[in-house]
């Protein structure tokens, strides 16, 4: 870290010497509203890339020649013009807007526009709003900040982020919406396994956007539907969120600026999110053993020749014995000679420390140190970030470096080059292993657990040892190797991942203006990459000893070149207008390799440790090309009314040669009347919009023809298997077609205002590797199957209630609603499924149901109530649900509306604001609940019924639940159901899926910050070394206000992508505390 | 100026236009391969489909009560639901098997190296290994996809076919194999595990096959059971264990014997021997019943089947099937001198039942003892002795019990004899099933074709049952 930093201040003096010497004509001034000066105001030479911002006191310093355009701006104000002359100092006084939109966005390809041209919704959020309260994982930020964007951490440390703009729009390709950082389209895919992805086991990698750096992000601009991304043309259908990173600005005589900003944050584990464990009864199934009251096995373990109680060691569930201080037992601790506790018996109680007392306080350190200067020649910036995570669960860790710079210059009066670049290296180790595994702790811990254990001792015994004593041996005392789950701590420390990504991204470019009206600009751009992920098993673990490492590498170059044009054809007409060309190539290269039935060697990673020879590594190489055209024109007249239309053709290498090329466009405009009325206190914006586009998405490499896979050869004989999933030659690629319509309108000097918007969008020719009937040979066909709609309402506004000189309290509300449904799948098929999970619940997307229904089985309702066995013949079935014989839609994973309300009050230099982020409606299945329920762990499963007896008595000694419902007469229930072993009412042995259904809606604090600016007199004003500092401490996630979801929250899942709904072995999420500092010299 | 010429140059030049073609072909995947490579997969597939026990593919060692289970008895009592069972097995017989091995048809038909000769015998082979596949198919299910079965993208919703129907065809299709592969030559050669291109012994397994079923249906149609059941004897079936069809399973990953992988490679303690298995065995003094059972509980127990059973307290499965290379027995030696017995006991075929049932439990007995002398002291109990006044009951339990682990056919001899008697499965107390149940999906994605053979069925129910099962049951 020393040297990094010394690194970096070398650097930094060449940079200072650098600009001292630049020789230029200064100009400086203040710049006020009404109520006095005002801090951030951007300040801009026109025509060139040169510009700054007013510091804390208003003051802002350029340099500029005579007759120059100094364009000052801000958010809420009329953007002000002054030509330069002779004097030295422009003071700018500048009015609160009649017109908000003045406002400059960066849209599609980079190109920028006023806000108040667009016929298509954007929404803009600045780069403070995701890294103040900074989440590793900037996209997790954005949560409730943006109307229509669902972002959803899956909440593992490091894990994927799953982001969809206006719904669900492909039913098995990628949803995701795209990043696109300075013009380079970065990926938000993941590499996560299909198998990781269903909860079947594996870790969580995160999502391609994870890498970007939220201190160098300057500002977001979502763009939502397809009239903002036709230009995109096959990659438009998910919407995108185009980044702008910070820019250098010029700092007249001070030549440079220093930003240094740390910040700390505390990550405590939510106990509402974790399971909760009854204390009454430990080990065991059922009285079934060896013993006279069948709960425990007989074994001389202290080997007095008489056979011993010891606890069933391979039941991992707590349905044994009702706890006990007199009864002393052997336990697991008393089997391992290795263990002080050897031979020794102890009381049967509950586990002092219980599986909440594993997590350990996470935190996260994020320090960046940043440069940057201007002159009229141009820009540079250069900032270096580090992020050294350490999650909740022990020996977890992420280290990410990022190295962002960036730069411009005017080699000529027309001509300018450009460079922008991250370099971001990423380490993780131990992330968290998902899903139903032995590599994830919440396995057992959730679903699976004995309640006598002490998660404290197994961690003593662990580290007094570093061998797997588990308290799930295959026999107590006589066979001590793990059956199920293994020591968790052997888990994090023996059983851990690493990985490793080393990233660039990046472009360089050329922009030339040909004549004040024409300019063309060339534009190389590149993300690529090198991952690699490592996955131990260490020999004696439960699962076979395993080494596993993936290599993968990817590389993603556009070529642009555009024609920009923007020219007054008359005094109120004008004309902007882009025609380009895009070459996109794709290549992926990876391979995957394992050790082949256990290691030789414990503890030593590597394929030649493999117990046997090796079977053939997995190799895959991809390469994917899009080459496009496009042009884009925009028409204004008179400030008023615009007119904008795009087209692109698209060339896919993807698809049959004879028929590879696709055309989408779009067409929009907006009508600002307010421009009618003239300037009034009452409307300061009115403006009506509305678009229309047709937008696609590609195909996937390699899906025209079929290929075998060549398995392992038998006896010397070669072997191939065909694939499961038939391709299709004749495919084609999908498309979207997007109405969308909208409302902005501001009043009162903007303490008012909103902007709402109506879209229908219709996505057909959806590529389907579509779940056929395995009768035909295939598991799977693609084909350009299916169609679906998204319709839906979006609403941001926002109201200052109160606003003097001194104190404002603004209230931002974000609002938005969709309405999803598969309209159309091939031939007479009523569903796709998109993943079977685990308990029989599949996830699909049904005819005529919302994408994402969670189906299996259900209650049996007789006049809408549930309805109860009351005439088996079965004992442990009677007073139980009855179960519908076939599945059913259970709920859809998507939500009804999501919203966000963020108040801010700002008091002089203190501002404090809080988040309050909802959801309603979505459903999850929670396989944790299923199973947890059945294998009585959680507090459900004891407790005195309405008789006031145990519940765990048999019904015949008194015990038992009577469940609310109806007989199967229907006459109310009075039936009694058996709760003295995992049989019991409420877990997956005697209930339907139905019952592990939950709302997944939510109400959270999602973050909450208080900030203090030091005065700037305090470091000596104008003249001091320090520009200003500013502390702010945050809180994130601090109170679940609202859940249904049990022991677990809402929005835990498993992987970014299109499963979703489905909860297995998820992880409590955390309340982050955390505190940052920023100084700027 | 000429610079930003040459410049603008160089950046137009590397945007040039590019044809893609050549570039959907993936350089790390065959686009054809040889049909060699495709059967000897299919036969590693065919032969785990026998063996492997996995509880979320086949539980026919369940279905057949000779193991039960531990802690998690959802499978022994009869829930295929959860795991999907159903559709498990059902997609690694139509895709594993059925699948590859149509594809090598069609490449062994296309390839211009090999002779008519060649062409026409390992058509022939392919044709039953097929065969092999539906039967089973029908024997677990009844009605399946057979005449629209693996027709990829031109019929992604195969109709289910009559039970009966299949078999008639299975018949003729067997027929004309074997019939061609009597002409002698060459076929596979060493890509056929099985028998290593022996065309003779091919023509033994299809006859022996061909007995399997002509008995099966022989409670339905006997007159064409009895035709069928002349043919194959006339024609020649399995005589010797060096005829038997045995897939030679590896001693190391991924091609080992499933049931290696299920027992131990799992650590799970998930089995026992249930007590319908020991109860009848235990009283026979059976020489096999050191090598099916361990001795880890004495005398031999059962856990109760379909109960929690205490690992460590009941019967554990033989080490013989712990072994990774536990030879993969399709059809046997054994199996075929039974059927041979039931065909003459049936009245099919003329023969001496008792000497053919002796020699079928002597064939057994050698087979997994390693020596045939302890079969005669065995054969010559009276609680084992052929009984011709109830050879239902001699032929049902003794060809049960040399079906051990090979739970799809020992159930499919009990569905047939309704010997030995059966446990109701103790949490469930379902009796045993009398088929599986069609995969869960299908009700899904071929609703319509499904809805019909369910209901012709009575119902995708476990108590459906397939057109040769006319026994009583328990």
């Amino acid at each position: 870290m020393k040297t990094k930093f010394n690194g970096i201040l070398t650097l930094l003096l060449a940079f200072m010497v650098q600009m001292t010497f630049a020789q230029e004509r200064t100009i400086s001034g203040t710049v006020s509203d009404e109520t006095g000066p005002l801090p951030g105001v951007s300040v801009l030479v026109d025509g060139t890339t040169r510009g700054t911002e007013t510091n804390f006191d208003g003051q802002y310093t350029i340099t500029a020649n005579v007759g120059q355009v100094l364009r000052f701006s801000f958010l809420g104000m009329t953007s002000t013009t002054r030509t330069v002359g002779a004097e030295n100092v422009i003071n700018v006084t500048m009015t609160s807007g009649e017109n908000t939109l003045d406002e400059v966005v960066v849209t599609a390809l980079g190109i920028e526009r006023e806000k108040k041209s667009l016929g298509y919704a954007t929404q803009e959020v600045s780069g403070d709003k995701v890294n103040t309260a900074k989440d590793p994982n900037f996209v997790n930020g954005l949560s409730g900040k943006v109307a229509g964007l669902d972002v959803k951490s899956s909440g593992t440390m490091g894990g994927s982020a799953n982001v969809i703009i206006r719904g669900y729009s492909s039913l098995t390709g990628n949803n995701q919406a795209l990043f696109v950082i300075d013009g380079v389209p970065v990926d938000n895919s993941n590499t996560n396994s299909g198998n990781q992805r269903t909860g079947r086991g594996g870790y969580d990698y995160g999502n391609g956007a994870t890498d970007i750096n939220p201190d160098d992000i300057e500002s977001l601009n979502v763009l939502k539907g397809g009239a903002a991304t036709a230009l995109y043309g096959s990659r438009a259908a998910n919407g995108v969120i185009v980044i702008t990173t910070k820019k250098g600005q010029d700092r007249g005589s001070k030549g440079i600026g220093v930003t240094v900003s740390s910040s700390i944050t505390f990550n405590k584990f939510n106990k509402e999110t974790m399971a909760e464990y009854q204390k009454e009864y430990g080990a065991g199934y059922g009285p079934y053993y060896e013993d006279d009251s069948g709960y425990f096995l007989l074994r001389d373990v202290n080997g007095d020749g008489i056979d011993d109680l010891t606890t069933p060691s391979t039941e991992d569930a707590s349905y044994g014995a009702a706890f006990d201080p007199n009864l002393l037992v052997y336990q697991w601790d008393s089997w391992f000679p290795q263990l002080d506790t050897y031979q020794q018996a102890r009381p049967w109680v509950a586990g002092k420390n219980d599986p909440t007392t594993y997590f350990e306080l996470g935190h996260t350190y994020f320090n960046t140190v940043a440069i940057d200067g201007a002159t009229e020649k141009g820009y540079f910036k250069l900032g270096y970030s580090n992020m050294n995570q350490e999650g909740i669960l022990p020996n977890s860790e992420i280290i990410r470096d990022n190295v962002d710079f960036g730069g411009s210059y005017a080699l000529t009066d027309k001509f300018t080059a450009s460079i922008q670049g991250s370099y971001i290296k990423t380490k993780g180790k131990g992330r968290y292993g998902t899903g139903y595994s032995s590599q994830n702790p919440m396995q057992s811990m959730r679903q699976w657990w004995q309640t006598n254990v002490d998660v404290q001792e197994q961690k003593a015994a662990y580290f007094q040892t570093r061998e797997n004593i588990t308290w799930n041996t295959s026999d107590a005392h006589l066979d001590l190797s793990p059956i199920y789950s293994d020591n968790p701590y052997w888990t994090r420390y023996e059983n851990y991942n690493t990985d490793g990504r080393d990233r660039i991204i990046g472009n360089v470019a050329l922009d030339y203006k040909i004549a004040d009206w024409v300019s063309v600009l060339g534009r190389v751009s590149l993300d690529n990459y090198n991952e690699i992920q490592e996955e131990r098993i260490n020999i004696n673990s439960s699962d076979v000893s395993n080494y596993q490492r993936f290599n993968r590498s990817y590389n993603e170059n556009n070529y642009d070149i555009m024609f920009n044009f923007n020219k007054d054809i008359t005094e109120n007409f004008n004309l902007l207008s882009t025609v380009g060309y895009n070459v996109r190539r794709t290549s992926v290269s990876s391979i995957f390799a394992s050790t082949n039935g256990g290691l030789n060697l414990p503890g030593l990673y590597s394929l030649e440790n493999s117990a046997n020879p090796i079977t053939a590594p997995t190799e895959n190489e991809s390469k994917v090309g899009v080459d496009g055209i496009f042009a884009t024109a925009s028409l204004g007249f008179a400030n008023t009314l615009y007119l904008e239309g795009s087209v692109r053709q698209d060339k896919f290498s993807t698809l049959p040669r004879d028929n590879d090329t696709a055309l989408y466009w779009g067409a929009s405009g907006s009508f600002v009347f307010s421009s009618l009325f003239g300037n009034n206190n009452v409307m300061s914006l009115g403006k009506l919009r509305a678009g229309y586009a047709v937008t696609g998405n590609g195909a996937p490499a390699y899906s025209v023809s079929n290929t075998y896979t060549l398995g392992t050869p038998i006896a010397g004989q070669p072997t191939a298997d065909l694939p499961g999933q038939n391709n299709n030659p004749d495919l084609k690629p999908e498309a979207s077609e997007e109405f969308e319509v909208g409302l902005e309108m501001a009043f009162f000097k903007n303490r008012l205002g909103f902007d709402v918007s109506y879209y229908d969008k219709t996505s057909i020719d959806l590529i389907t590797p579509l779940t056929i009937s395995t009768a035909t040979g295939f598991t799977s066909q693609v084909l350009n199957a299916g169609e679906m709609t998204n319709k839906g309402y979006e609403v941001s506004g926002w109201v200052s209630p109160i606003k003097t000189n001194d104190f404002e309290w603004r209230i931002d509300v974000n609002w938005a609603q969709n309405e999803n449904e598969v309209t159309k799948l091939p031939s007479d098929l009523q569903n796709i499924l998109l993943a079977s999970v685990q308990g029989g619940i599949t996830i699909n997307a049904r005819l005529g149901q919302p994408y994402g229904t969670i189906e299996g089985t259900n209650f049996v309702y007789t006049d809408g109530q549930k309805t109860v066995n009351s005439t088996s013949t079965v004992g442990s079935r009677i007073g139980k649900y009855l179960i519908s014989p076939t599945t059913e839609v259970l709920g859809s994973f998507q939500p009804d509306w999501k919203g966000g309300i963020n108040n801010t009050f700002t008091y002089k230099s203190v501002r404090f604001s809080f988040l309050v982020d909802m959801q309603k409606g979505g459903e999850v299945f929670s396989l944790d609940q299923w199973y947890g329920q059945a294998t009585g762990i959680y507090p459900e499963s004891v407790g005195l019924n309405d008789l006031g007896n145990p519940v765990r008595n048999t019904v015949a000694n008194g015990g038992g639940v009577i469940l609310p419902g109806v007989k199967q007469d229907g006459t109310p229930n009075d039936l009694r159901a058996s709760m003295d072993n995992y049989l019991n009412a409420y877990g997956y042995a005697r209930n339907p899926n139905a019952a592990h259904v939950y709302d997944a809606g939510y109400i959270k604090l999602r973050e909450i910050s208080l900030g203090y600016t030091l005065p700037q007199e305090w470091f000596g004003g104008d003249k001091g070394v320090i520009d200003g500092m500013t502390f702010t401490a945050i809180g994130r996630n601090l109170w679940i206000i609202d859940k249904d979801v049990p022991y677990a929250d809402p929005e835990a899942g498993l992987s970014s992508g299109n499963v979703q709904g489905n909860q297995s072995g998820v992880y409590p999420s955390t309340k982050d505390y955390g505190f940052s500092v920023k100084i700027q010299f | 100026m000429k610079k930003l010429i040459l410049i603008g140059l160089l950046i137009v030049s590397t945007i040039s236009c590019e044809d893609f073609e050549g570039w959907n072909i993936d350089d790390k995947h065959p686009g054809e391969v040889s049909g060699d490579y495709l059967v000897t997969f299919a036969q590693l597939q065919m032969a785990r489909r026998v063996w492997d026990m996995n509880v979320n593919t086949s539980c026919f060692a369940m279905m057949a009560q000779y193991w039960t289970e531990t802690t998690y008895t959802d499978e022994a009592n009869y829930d295929f639901v959860t795991r999907n069972q159903g559709g498990n097995y059902w997609n690694a017989q139509y895709t594993n098997v059925l699948a590859n091995l149509a594809d090598a048809k069609r490449i062994i038909g296309e390839n211009p190296l090999l002779s008519e000769g060649e062409k026409a015998n390992q058509t022939a082979i392919i044709t039953l290994m097929e065969a092999y596949t539906y039967q089973s198919l029908v024997d677990v299910y009844g009605y399946i996809p057979y005449s629209e079965a693996i027709q990829g993208a031109s019929n992604l919703v195969p109709v289910y076919d009559k039970d009966s129907d299949v078999y008639n065809d299975l018949f003729t299709k067997i027929t004309s194999a074997v019939n061609t592969l009597k002409g002698g030559g060459s076929s596979f050669g060493g890509a056929d595990l099985v028998y290593g291109g022996d065309v003779a012994k091919w023509v033994k397994f299809g006859n022996s096959l061909k007995l399997r079923m002509a008995v099966r249906i022989s409670d339905v149609d006997k007159a064409k059971a009895t035709t069928m059941a002349g043919e194959a004897i006339a024609s020649g079936i399995i005589m010797s264990h060096d005829e038997s069809a045995i897939f030679p399973f590896q001693s190391t990953p991924p091609n080992t014997n499933p049931m290696w992988e299920d027992l131990i490679q799992s650590g799970r303690l998930d089995f026992v021997v249930s007590n319908t298995f020991v109860d009848v065995v235990a009283p026979l003094n059976d020489p096999r019943a050191g090598v099916f059972m361990q001795d880890n509980v004495v005398p031999y127990d059962g856990g109760p089947y379909g109960a929690n059973n205490n690992y460590a307290a009941y019967t554990h499965i033989g080490t013989q099937f712990e072994d990774e290379a536990n030879g993969g027995v399709m059809l046997g030696y054994d199996e075929a001198a039974f059927l041979k017995t039931e065909a003459i006991a049936r009245g099919l075929i003329s023969g001496d039942a008792e000497a053919s049932y002796n020699e079928a439990i002597t064939a057994s007995i050698q087979y997994w003892t390693g020596s045939a002398s302890s079969a005669a002291a065995y054969l010559a109990q009276p609680t084992v002795k052929y009984d011709a006044a109830n050879w239902k009951k001699s032929i049902g339990t003794q060809k049960w019990i040399a079906m051990f682990a090979r739970g799809i056919e020992g159930w499919a001899s009990w569905r047939m004899y309704d010997y030995p008697a059966m446990n109701t499965a103790a949490q469930s107390q379902l009796p045993v099933p009398r088929r599986y149940i069609y995969p869960n999906a299908e009700s899904k994605i071929n609703g319509t074709n499904y809805e019909a053979a369910a209901s012709a069925m009575g119902g995708d129910v476990l108590t459906s049952r397939v057109f040769w099962d006319k026994g009583v049951g328990n």
